[in-house]
């Protein structure tokens, strides 16, 4: 009789354990494995031509491609910077609108957001490039009203890079900064304002501290992504604006260099990873994964 | 005429030692590197167990004679070739279907190749690993050292050289034993094209006939180079006068000192891959390194006929891009079989129709002129795609060179070692990829 009991005991002890398994695999063979690989062929020397790796603890690649790329480096954080400061001023007001005055339409709204990006990464991306060239449906006509000189041109400049970035990674912004917005309860607003807050005060004092989290939680997930990206600047950049996404990119597959690639992303990781650190540090316990 | 030219090998008015120099080996890679053995070669035969000699090859044992005979059809074949390379009708391929029709051999013809260096990290894993990569035929490129990869490796079928009987009779002689594949061991050349400069005429009004033009501040802004650092260095080399496969290191860096004041004085828009063809038709470029075939190609359609080809007289780079059978190919006779059917001048004249690159085999300018069998309803069929007399394709200069195409044409350098391609690279890639 009292076997059934104490298997039950031991299932309910192990049920944790057994539910978090699939997902923990799942993070194990697809994130940590690949991860570790990625570290360990940083440190390696591959040949071009077959692929293969010796370790040579060759700790030396990381310094050089930081100073080699420096110039980069630095494109990348400005362009992502920029991107991602561009996509909070534009969908701070879209998501406090949908928030507070979407009404019954709040979901429709919210995909409404989302339809374009229904569309592949790259095609928005080429299709930009389309809508942007010299030629294209509006320099073209912008020129022939006079309105723009002849010789002007968006594409193959920093501008088009920072406003492909900020275009592609906009719901990044937007839905977290919902997510932070919506959980503001009205009431504490009418609280405000019945103690004779002004809007702007009202604004300031209480909705902007409340969405603190969710502004931090979309800086993390515009900029960390942007600051990697390659495609914009591929496509939409030219040739005095490349970021490190490109040298990595064409680090393996131009120069079939996978060691100097591993040991880019191994930085870029590195830099990435600090500034999740200081997040943490800054907001304490509130977490990304409350905003998501 | 024609007879002449596969007679001599040299076109009409060009000498044929000038035609031997482009066309032979000057010193093979592989043979510097069996001499050097591990010295020069130990950089791209790092891991692959010492094999500096031939013997110790993963191939050692496959394509000879007894291998050969060994390999059967299979009436199947995946070939992977780069996009927009073959006579297209409709969603059909006039070739392949008459090839199939003739040999029974179903072709699954995959447009599988962007550039050399992806399409090769692509395939290198299964190589490597002993292991059949799906592809039967593959298509690489002589500009990049991904071709020399593969045939240092051993990881290409050395071809059945008697079943080679349309390629002996009719192959012209800047494919003939080539100097990156002496003999045509390993491969046969599919096409060859110019990497020249093209030009939008109505904005290019005195386009000159130097490489200069590329470099020029008159066209601040407006000019395109290619992102393969390979052709960006040779543009570099020819502009300061020197022969890319006569140049020395001291030669690259001075090359690439040019291009980055061409970089800095703002006269390059953007480092292109192969989408430079669609930058010069949106005018975000004026003049652009330009592939030869692409710009003939671009002329079809009347909104494009303004963009035009000059080959400089600095020179031009001619480019092929060779047919090959991977290590561990399933259906290597099948591959054989294509490799020598697209080598018959009816064959040729329906690709080239569609294709206008540089024809490797000479005679089907011929077939263009005068079609005979099958030739003459498949070249029908295509006529309304291509829209202009198969007339225009045969006295392309660009697709049966001339005297004077002839004259600028020239080879790229033959990298002895990886140490030298790592030299390169670390010379143009920064152009590229700098900030």
């Amino acid at each position: 009789m009292t076997e059934p009991r104490s298997r039950g005991g031991w299932g309910k002890r192990l049920a944790p354990y057994l539910l978090s398994l699939p997902a923990g695999l799942w993070l194990l063979l697809l994130f940590i494995v690949p991860l570790g690989a990625m570290l360990v062929m940083s440190l390696e020397t591959c040949s071009p031509a077959t692929g293969a790796c010796v370790m040579t603890w060759h700790w030396g690649e990381l310094p050089s491609v930081v100073s080699l790329y420096r110039a980069q480096f630095l494109t990348s954080f400005y362009f992502a910077a920029a991107a991602t400061l561009a996509d909070l001023v534009i969908s701070f007001p879209i998501a406090y609108w949908i928030a507070f005055h979407g009404g019954r339409r709040k979901n429709f709204f919210l995909l409404m957001l989302l339809v374009p990006f229904f569309v592949s990464f790259i095609i928005r991306t080429i299709v930009w490039e389309f809508v942007l060239s010299n030629n294209g449906v509006v320099l073209h006509t912008l020129k022939n009203f006079h309105l723009l000189p002849h010789g002007f041109h968006v594409l193959g400049t920093g501008f088009a890079v920072v406003a492909g970035l900020a275009y592609n990674y906009l719901p990044f912004t937007a839905l977290p900064l919902y997510v932070a917005l919506e959980r503001i309860d009205y009431r504490i607003l009418e609280a405000a304002y019945d103690l004779y807050a002004t809007r702007r005060a009202g604004f300031l004092r209480v909705i902007l501290p409340l969405t603190v989290p969710g502004i931090f939680a979309a800086f993390l997930l515009t900029f960390i992504p942007a600051f990697g990206d390659y495609v914009n600047q591929e496509i939409l950049g030219g040739t005095a604006n490349t970021m490190v996404g490109t040298v990595v990119q064409n680090q393996f597959l131009v120069n079939l260099d996978y060691a100097g690639g591993a040991s880019l992303s191994a930085v870029l990781l590195a830099i990435s990873l600090v500034g999740i650190f200081l997040y943490a540090r800054l907001l304490g316990s509130r977490t990304i994964e409350q905003y998501l | 005429m024609s007879e002449e030219i596969q007679g001599t090998g040299a076109p009409e008015g060009v000498d044929p030692s000038f035609w031997r120099g482009l066309t032979q080996p000057r010193v093979s890679r592989r043979d510097v590197l069996r001499i050097a053995g591990l010295g020069a070669g130990t950089s791209i035969m790092m891991a692959g167990g010492g094999a500096a000699f031939a013997s110790s090859l993963p191939n050692a044992k496959v394509g000879t004679k007894t291998w050969w005979a060994k390999q059967k059809l299979h009436h199947k074949l995946n070939f992977a070739n780069w996009p927009l390379y073959i006579d297209v009708v409709g969603s059909k391929h006039p070739s392949l279907d008459h090839f199939t029709q003739t040999t029974g051999v179903k072709v699954n013809y995959i447009e599988a190749i962007q550039d050399d260096a992806s399409f090769y990290s692509k395939i290198r894993p299964s190589l490597a690993a002993g292991q059949s990569t799906g592809y039967d035929l593959i298509v690489m490129t002589n500009n990049n050292p991904e071709l020399g990869y593969l045939m240092d490796l051993g990881w290409l079928v050395p071809l059945d050289h008697s079943k080679m009987a349309n390629f002996d009779k009719y192959a012209g002689p800047l494919v003939k034993s080539p100097s990156w594949d002496p003999g045509n061991k390993y491969s046969m050349a599919w096409q060859s094209g110019w990497t020249a400069v093209g030009y939008n005429s109505q904005v290019v009004k005195n386009p000159g006939d130097s490489i200069g033009i590329l470099f020029s501040k008159k066209y601040k802004g407006q000019v395109g180079m290619l992102a393969d650092p390979f052709e960006l260095g040779c543009a570099g080399l020819l502009a300061i006068g020197v022969e890319p496969a006569k140049s020395t290191e001291s030669d690259w860096a001075k090359a690439a000192k040019k291009l980055k004041q061409q970089k800095s004085d703002g006269i390059v828009v953007a480092y292109y891959d192969q989408s430079y063809i669609a930058h010069l038709k949106n005018g975000d470029v004026n003049v652009c390194q330009a592939y030869s075939g692409d710009i003939f190609q671009a002329n079809l359609t009347s909104k494009f006929k303004k963009l035009k080809l000059l080959l400089p007289h600095e020179g031009a780079m001619l480019w092929t891009d060779n047919m090959a059978i991977p290590l561990y190919a399933q259906n290597p006779r099948d591959a054989m079989t294509l490799m020598d059917f697209f080598y018959s001048p009816q064959t040729q004249a329906v690709v080239e129709y569609y294709d206008d690159y540089v024809c490797p085999v000479p005679a089907a300018k011929q077939q263009l002129l005068h079609p005979t069998g099958w030739a003459v309803q498949a070249l029908k069929k295509l006529a309304p795609e291509i829209g202009l007399p198969t007339s225009v394709t045969a006295n392309s200069p660009l697709v049966f060179p001339d005297a004077a195409a002839t004259k600028v044409t020239r080879p790229y350098y033959n990298f002895k070692n990886q140490a030298e391609i790592n030299a390169w690279n670390g010379l143009f890639l920064p152009i590229v990829q700098g900030a």
